[in-house]
């Protein structure tokens, strides 16, 4: 790399985060990446347009930028992060997932593992609901794939059924009147079996079933929701690990009794962590409703992308 | 951050369900609701009273404390207290920056200022009253009151 290019990269990045403040994202885009040929091996010029692009919706963009730049800086917490809300806008909510995981992996093991923790935990519920929601369609289409192949089946019987009774009669070994109301009564007993059948697999579709409630010990009761990555206080209590940590920040004693408590004095709550996932997956769908209106995008990942 | 969830979930939790003599008057968006409360015992002083609380959230609410006043209307007066002042600003420790813990939430507040008024027999408004309210500009949150007193 000739001398200097590293100033210059560096001087259009600056430029380019000016425009990315100001809500400019194609010029910033345009910058950084000016900024990536002067200087191609800068992890965070990687980040920058990746959060730009994230902005402009180009998803492979993004993707292709959060790689190289983890490909520089293994523990990259923001490419992970913007990685995985690419992959989840391009529907592969597995690989998602993994981004999203590694990022509040990344996040809890450094220093200020805060607001950003939180906004990990909701990022990863987010991917799990979506993951959820591919497995319910296969689900619903294998089922109704399932329920159509049994009807046919039911149907052919009956058809060979009524083939079989009609033959008897034109061979003169059944009367006609007799035939015929044979073949009525078959007739309405297919009828009843499809009804049966189908009757079967409405009741077993969950959507007839109750919601369940979720049980309280599971729910964080900061927030409400339920818990992602508990830890448990002196006092036995457990909270989700980013929203105990914000409130330790400002005030470090237990929620509960207000004895003195140290973000260190934390422990992870392991068995109650699994009962959460169980329950999740048995569960899902319905358990995090995390609609994409609920939260105000721009300022819910605002702190994430000081550029 | 998650304050209009949390929220939306008490709402909901509330819904049909809440104590005797509290009742959500206004709650239709996540920034300001309205409450009234009542007491339910026949402390004289509070006798067939309401009173109306407004309740304004940040967007870090739970983690940071809701400020809570008691405001006036035509017929929801300031109830007489030693820490309410007469403007309807209420100096409560679980309010205050440092007494404030985020498992706290509307039901609790409404429960705690019952609890407050219930056990009140003093028709007194806190001491430096009359300057207090001429004088403050301070928004309640950012008043640093001494919480010097345990007896009511």
């Amino acid at each position: 790399m000739p001398p200097g290019n590293e100033y210059a990269a560096e001087q259009l990045k600056n430029q380019g985060n000016v425009h990315f403040k100001n809500g400019e994202y194609e010029q910033a885009e345009a910058l950084y990446s000016q900024a990536i040929q002067k200087n191609s091996k800068n992890p965070l010029l990687f980040t920058n347009r990746a959060n730009a692009r994230l902005k402009l919706e180009k998803w492979d963009g993004v993707i292709d930028d959060c790689l190289r730049s983890i490909e520089l800086m293994k523990d990259n917490m923001k490419a992970y992060f913007y990685l995985a809300q690419a992959q989840l806008s391009v529907h592969h909510p597995n690989e998602a997932l993994t981004s999203a995981l590694t990022a509040y992996e990344l996040c809890t093991k450094t220093a200020q593992q805060t607001s950003n923790a939180a906004t990990l935990t909701a990022l990863v519920l987010k991917c799990k609901k979506a993951k959820w929601d591919i497995r319910e369609r296969d689900r619903i289409r294998r089922r109704a794939d399932l329920l159509a192949e049994l009807e046919q089946k039911l149907e052919l019987d009956y058809k060979s059924t009524i083939d079989g009774i009609e033959e008897s009669v034109e061979k003169g070994e059944k009367g006609r009147i007799e035939g015929q109301e044979e073949k009525q009564e078959r007739k309405l007993e297919w009828e009843k079996k499809v009804n049966d059948l189908r009757t079967a697999f409405a009741l077993s579709d969950p959507e007839h079933l109750q919601k369940r409630e979720v049980p309280d010990y599971l729910v964080d009761g900061i927030t409400f929701e339920i818990m992602h990555d508990p830890v448990v206080t002196r006092n036995g209590r457990s909270y989700e690990r980013a929203t105990l940590i914000e409130h330790l920040k400002r005030s470090p004693t237990d929620p509960l009794t207000r004895e003195p408590l140290m973000i260190d004095q934390l422990r992870p709550n392991i068995a109650l962590k699994e009962a959460c996932t169980e329950f999740m997956e048995q569960n899902s769908g319905w358990v995090y409703d995390c609609e994409d209106g609920e939260n105000d995008h721009d300022t819910r990942w605002a702190h994430l992308s000081s550029v | 951050m998650f304050a209009s969830k949390r929220l939306q979930k008490e709402l909901s939790k509330m819904q049909g369900k809440l104590p005797p003599g509290i009742e959500v008057v206004k709650a239709e968006d996540f920034s300001e609701w309205l409450m009234d409360i009542k007491v339910v015992d026949s402390n004289p002083l509070y006798a067939g009273e309401t009173y109306r609380l407004k309740f304004a959230f940040s967007s870090n609410y739970p983690i940071e404390a809701p400020e809570v006043v008691f405001v006036q209307t035509t017929d929801r007066p300031i109830p007489w207290h030693p820490h309410i002042y007469s403007n309807g600003i209420i100096c409560l420790d679980l309010l205050d920056r440092q007494g404030w813990s985020p498992v706290h939430n509307v039901e609790s507040i409404c429960v705690s200022l019952q609890s407050m008024l219930t056990s009140n027999t003093k028709k007194e408004r806190p001491p430096g009253d009359e300057n207090f309210v001429r004088y403050n500009t301070q928004r309640p949150r950012d008043i640093s009151f001494v919480f010097h007193d345990n007896q009511v």
